[in-house]
């Protein structure tokens, strides 16, 4: 199979300032269907713009973004349709409660409502969110509000969830949830891309792990495969402090 | 998970974007009605008051006017021109703002920008949110002055009429708004403060223009003056300006000519309609365009640090000691950061001076009646009151509930968490001061005040400055909102309404005992010196203005103390 046929997002050489702060520079990767890429790097080396360029908030001054198949520029209602995007500051309206806001993205993806109870009925158990769901969610606190936008974003079994900072204020007992539930969502053939700063996360159930430092990708591969390429079998931590510091030099 | 259900790529969302949005604001009206029913009896009772205190201001200007039918004729028009064109300069602006704001500023827009709601719906749906958000004002002013102007009607079919003619009006400042938002993303993304701070100078020195052209007072040659002014005005009857159809429909509803007012109902409907599709469709069409250039474009914000001392806002508040200095310097520093803050400040202030080179000279308008050359200082200090209340109300109040987030900072300063408070006071003293003292100045320049009554009516600004900062300071000390990041919502809350309420009435007080001096001053002629009891009763104005500001701050002190960090 073609490469790009088995791609769920790819990224062509794509280049994004911030006035004259080069922000994303020259960045090409695939990530394949069914695959949990994780992408790592220090704070402001270019993740949530990534990300943005992505889910179509940015537009790339250079390269070309594909999400399943379509130009997120030129063809990005249908490009949106097969995504899902959890960000690191996780939105809801404050004055829903959160099971009129599970309701809410149910309808805007077009699931209908037998099938949108089945499915919350799995989720509200596996994330634990049964208790709060009925309340406003301006009373929740940044986990109960994680939760909640993981379980919309879940809701409508996305082909591409692209999610920032996913375990930021859950407890462990959810953070294990959640990384099974992002095993199950890729064993369905699905695509996660993950951007985070918890390394053994992204060392527990990523598929591949990208590094990008001031904007430029600096390595790809598997754990193996970074183990390799940093010369030592290390932890990803010493292995992303390595690979980081030798860039800077 | 979910069966995969072939998503309707570019379906109509909007429907569904606005049942969210009512089901929103249901769930708000059921909160606060729970939460706080006597907040929602005051808030109507308090409404009702403005409503009928317009009316009634309405109702015997234009009963004035019908007494001398012939200028009633020329006047009504003008009147309902000038307000139309005022309204839309206004909304057009506020609409700009708010729709900037949703538009490019919301986590709500990454959000649904990253879902498959079409771009179409999407500005839609901030446009009639915008619409609605900043038409407020207009329906506070126009319903008043619509029904004082009803009363004159020939034909209950003017009350139909005359709401038809705002509902087909409002849409053309929100479509105007909207463009200029997405303009000013589009093309000023690295400026957008300056540009914004230089469009409202440019608005504000036009309007200072213009208005001291038309207002010059002509001694007292008043009817060429009059003359002079219509022809002036008449710039804002033009036939191609919004204001124009809406005012002359009006009127034909006025005089009882349907069919006539019918035609420009239509003209106004057709055109908001048709401005309202194209800014929609232009908007939509290059959103993407204008919200990566709001996200990208902006500068970095990178400013030099200020040194330890609190560098030149520092120096503003050098009698401080060092924390609560830092703390006052800060205050200043994000105000004057804030275009949001400074430029409202701003042009309250310009509209005072605009007032204050406008008015004429006493001595040769009045003569030598030294106690008539009183009541203009009066009706002075009596607007500046208000100004300063509008200003305190809105952005020194929240003041202390915008540290909750941030109070553990504060709350490990060498002070006592009391003593901010006075750091609060002193930023809010500054600002004050600066504007209203110096008003004061020049009026009592411009109309050559004697030298007993210019001390009196500085002490009685200041005291009334202390008032009213006292007030917003303390009660916002004592009743905060530590958990809401929003000036707006902290300034309209409970906390907020009992500051403007204590405002008003504090510096009632002060204007009802000033009042009483100038009364009593009527029969004085320019350099009379006032008697004991005049004197004693513009002391105890003083007293009562920076004894309620010191009360409030005590209480708010007292409270305060105890709150844990």
């Amino acid at each position: 199979m073609n490469v790009l046929e088995d791609s769920a997002v790819t990224l062509l050489g794509i280049t994004k300032c911030y006035g004259r702060t080069v922000a994303v520079d020259d960045l090409s990767l695939s990530v394949r269907s069914g695959e949990l890429f994780a992408f790592l790097g220090p704070n402001g080396a270019g993740k949530t713009t990534t990300i943005k360029l992505i889910t179509g908030l940015l537009r790339p001054d250079r390269g070309d973004i594909q999400v399943c198949g379509h130009h997120i520029g030129s063809n990005g209602v249908a490009a949106k349709a097969k995504l899902a995007y959890v960000p690191d500051q996780p939105f809801l309206y404050e004055k829903l409660t959160g099971r009129e806001f599970l309701y809410f993205v149910a309808e805007l993806y077009g699931i209908e409502n037998r099938r949108r109870d089945e499915v919350l009925e799995g989720l509200i158990a596996r994330l634990a969110i049964g208790d709060f769901l009925d309340h406003l969610t301006e009373s929740y606190s940044h986990g109960m509000k994680q939760k909640v936008v993981l379980a919309a974003a879940l809701l409508h079994d996305p082909t591409v969830l692209v999610i920032d900072e996913p375990m930021v204020g859950l407890d462990p007992r959810t953070i294990r949830a959640v990384k099974d539930l992002f095993v199950e969502h890729t064993q369905r053939g699905r695509t996660i891309f993950m951007s985070t700063h918890t390394l053994d996360i992204a060392e527990a159930v990523a598929d591949r792990i990208g590094i990008i430092h001031h904007g430029k990708l600096i390595a790809i591969g598997t754990l193996s495969e970074l183990r390799a390429l940093a010369r030592h079998e290390q932890s990803l931590e010493e292995i992303f402090l390595q690979l980081t510091e030798e860039s800077d030099g | 998970m979910a069966k995969r259900v072939a998503p309707h790529v570019g379906r109509p969302l909007l429907g569904l974007l606005f049942r969210t949005k009512m089901r929103s604001l249901r769930n708000r009206i059921h909160q606060t009605i729970d939460q706080g029913p006597l907040r929602v009896m005051a808030t109507s009772a308090l409404m009702l008051v403005v409503w009928l205190g317009l009316y009634l201001l309405f109702h015997l200007t234009f009963q004035q006017l019908r007494r001398t039918p012939l200028q009633a004729t020329v006047a009504i028009p003008l009147v309902f021109n000038f307000f139309f064109v005022v309204m839309l300069m206004l909304l057009t602006f506020s609409n700009a703002i708010i729709a900037y704001g949703s538009l490019f500023g919301k986590d709500e827009s990454a959000y649904l920008l990253s879902s498959p709601v079409p771009p179409k719906d999407f500005v839609t749906l901030k446009y009639f949110e915008s619409l609605l958000l900043a038409s407020w004002s207009l329906i506070l002013l126009g319903i008043p002055l619509m029904l004082a102007m009803a009363d004159m009607a020939e034909d209950s079919v003017f009350y139909i009429l005359f709401l038809a003619f705002f509902l087909a009006f409002i849409p053309i400042p929100g479509a105007l708004g909207l463009f200029l938002a997405w303009a000013a993303a589009r093309f000023f993304p690295r400026r957008i403060a300056r540009t914004g701070a230089a469009a409202c100078g440019l608005v504000i020195a036009f309007l200072l223009l213009w208005g001291l052209q038309s207002l010059r007072f002509g001694g007292a040659e008043t009817e060429a003056w009059l003359r002079s002014f219509y022809s002036r005005m008449s710039i804002i009857e033009a036939a191609l300006l919004p204001n124009n159809w809406v005012a002359t429909g009006i009127d034909h509803a006025l005089n009882g000519n349907f069919s006539e007012a019918l035609l420009y109902l239509g003209v106004t409907a057709a055109n908001a309609l048709f401005l309202s599709w194209l800014a929609v469709m232009i908007v939509s069409r290059w959103f993407d365009v204008a919200l990566n250039r709001a996200a990208t474009g902006r500068g970095t914000g990178k400013r030099s640090a200020a040194p330890a001392s609190g560098g030149a806002a520092g120096l503003i508040f050098a009698y401080l000691p060092l924390p609560l200095r830092l703390v006052a310097a800060k205050d200043l520093r994000t105000f004057l950061r804030d275009p949001m803050q400074w430029s409202q400040l701003l042009i309250l202030f310009a509209l005072l001076g605009l007032y204050l080179a406008n008015m004429p000279s006493l001595r040769t308008q009045l003569g030598d009646s030294g106690g008539w050359s009183l009541v203009i200082p009066f009706l002075n200090l009596c607007t500046l009151s208000l100004i300063l209340a509008t200003f305190t109300c809105r952005f020194v109040f929240p003041l202390v509930s915008l540290e909750g987030q941030k109070l553990w900072v504060i709350g490990l300063l060498p002070a006592r968490l009391s003593e901010i408070l006075l750091a609060k006071f002193a930023f809010a003293m500054t600002v004050t001061l600066f504007g209203a003292v110096g008003a004061m100045i020049v009026a009592a320049i411009m109309l050559e005040l004697d030298l007993v009554w210019t001390v009196i009516h500085l002490m009685v600004t200041i005291s009334i400055c202390v008032a009213l900062c006292g007030c917003a300071v303390g009660i916002g000390a004592r009743v905060p909102m530590f958990h809401e990041p929003k000036i707006a919502r902290i300034a309209n809350g409970f906390g907020g309404t009992i500051n403007l309420l204590a405002s008003l009435a504090l510096v009632s007080l002060v204007l009802v005992a000033m009042g009483y001096a100038t009364l009593r001053s009527r029969d004085l002629r320019i350099g009379d010196v006032p008697d004991i009891l005049t004197l004693l009763v513009c002391l105890a104005a003083v007293a009562i203005g920076v004894g309620g500001g010191v009360f409030a701050m005590r209480i708010g002190a007292k409270h305060f103390d105890k709150i844990e960090v």
